[in-house]
């Protein structure tokens, strides 16, 4: 069972192996702060969705199965830019139009076609822990190569005194800006997948 | 036809209740949303107005791309207004507030709303961005292209050009109309 939910950290990482949610993967992850909160948000959504499609499996009828999914995502979605909104407004900013497009991130429709609706609750809430949490793990290490080359900054949630952003010495004056860009984006993306899949192919051929 | 009704009334219930869950959640949000984007303006207002007193906000009629404005006075006299103008952005609508003297300049630049891209357009939020605007007008060119900067403040927009436009046309627009309104 536990197997469930650690396939979906490298063996089957959402966006480096499967190679989902891209479109929010490259687009939010000019911060560590925004990779974080998307993480979190898209976490929540999958477990909401994976749950209710898992227990309404055998209601759900199979002709209206996608229509039944989305209503089941997009309220999740929109309870979550509720919430966000009402209770964390300064990441609802930051985050943008974002947060809706979690409706259409391919990861939550994905998991609820190919898991959530064959399996139980308990494995669900296993695959959406462990997708999510993959998603936000590839989220993070983008964000972390694109804002250290990109700004010369570390952002993280300010606590106390600390400000939330630790500044690097000698790239925060003349930072790699294409880093911050489309094209940095696209570019840490592929050198991480290509790191991605050589891990997994060391790994299969030691078994 | 017994199969369809079935089907959709399936279909009917799952929206029902995903719609009572969203009205529950909506409001019990709604008030703190409400509540934190007025004192948001309230911020806002008191950080442009610099101290001079806010009058009343005046809605425009016509059709164009500014909502309304608040003069600011001291005494008897408004020596500015805050105007509130929607600029366009690159996913969207910029709704900004700026206050400009009666003679045409910048005085302070707040993005109150954006669904700009996080990290890119989205710096415009910063008080700092600002900063290559304020001063300029009444005289001066207040830049909306990238000419009109100089190298470092050039840089900083890259890759985020079309928010500087939106946001530069915008306040030239907004000061065309001060320029119209003149010092009522």
């Amino acid at each position: 069972m536990l197997k469930e939910f650690t396939k979906g950290l490298i063996k089957e990482n959402p966006v480096f192996i499967i190679v989902l949610g891209l479109c929010p993967a490259l687009g939010v992850s000019t911060k560590v702060i925004n990779s974080l909160g998307m993480g979190a948000g898209v976490i929540f959504v999958l477990l909401g969705s994976n749950i209710f499609v898992s227990l309404l499996k055998n209601f759900i009828p199979e002709k209206v199965r996608i229509p039944a999914y989305i209503v089941i995502i997009a309220s999740f979605v929109t309870i979550v830019e509720m919430v966000m909104e009402a209770f964390l407004p300064a990441l609802y900013d930051s985050l943008g139009v974002f947060v809706p497009l979690i409706v259409v991130n391919c990861i939550i429709l994905g998991r609820a076609e190919a898991f959530a609706n064959k399996n139980t609750v308990k494995a669900s809430i296993l695959d959406a822990l462990g997708m999510g949490l993959g998603f936000t793990l590839a989220l993070v290490i983008i964000a972390l190569v694109r804002e250290v080359f990109g700004l010369g900054t570390i952002t993280l949630f300010p606590m106390g005194s600390f400000n939330g952003v630790i500044e690097i010495p000698g790239l925060i004056d003349s930072p790699v800006r294409v880093f911050g860009l489309a094209a940095g984006a696209l570019l840490v993306m592929g050198l991480l997948k290509a790191l991605f899949t050589w891990i997994e192919d060391i790994r299969r051929v030691k078994q | 036809m017994k199969e369809v009704m079935k089907i959709g009334g399936k279909l009917a219930a799952i929206c029902a209740i995903a719609a009572i869950a969203l009205g529950v959640v909506n409001a019990i949000t709604e008030p703190i949303i409400l509540a934190a984007r007025a004192e948001k303006l309230r911020l806002a207002l008191s950080e442009l107005s610099a101290g001079l007193e806010i009058g009343e906000f005046i809605k425009t009629d016509n059709e164009s791309s500014i909502i309304g404005y608040y003069p600011l006075s001291s005494g008897e006299k408004t020596e500015a207004y805050i105007i509130n103008i929607i600029g366009d952005g690159y996913a969207g609508d910029l709704n900004l507030l700026t206050a400009i003297s009666n003679g045409g300049e910048v005085l302070s630049v707040v993005l109150m709303e954006d669904t700009e891209t996080p990290g890119l357009g989205k710096e415009a939020e910063n008080a700092s961005y600002m900063e290559k605007f304020i001063g300029t007008g009444n005289g001066s060119i207040i830049p909306s292209s990238k000419s009109h900067l100089n190298a470092k403040d050039a840089d900083s927009i890259t890759g985020a050009s079309i928010t500087f436009i939106g946001i530069g046309k915008a306040l030239n627009e907004a000061a065309g109309f001060v320029s119209q309104l003149g010092g009522m």
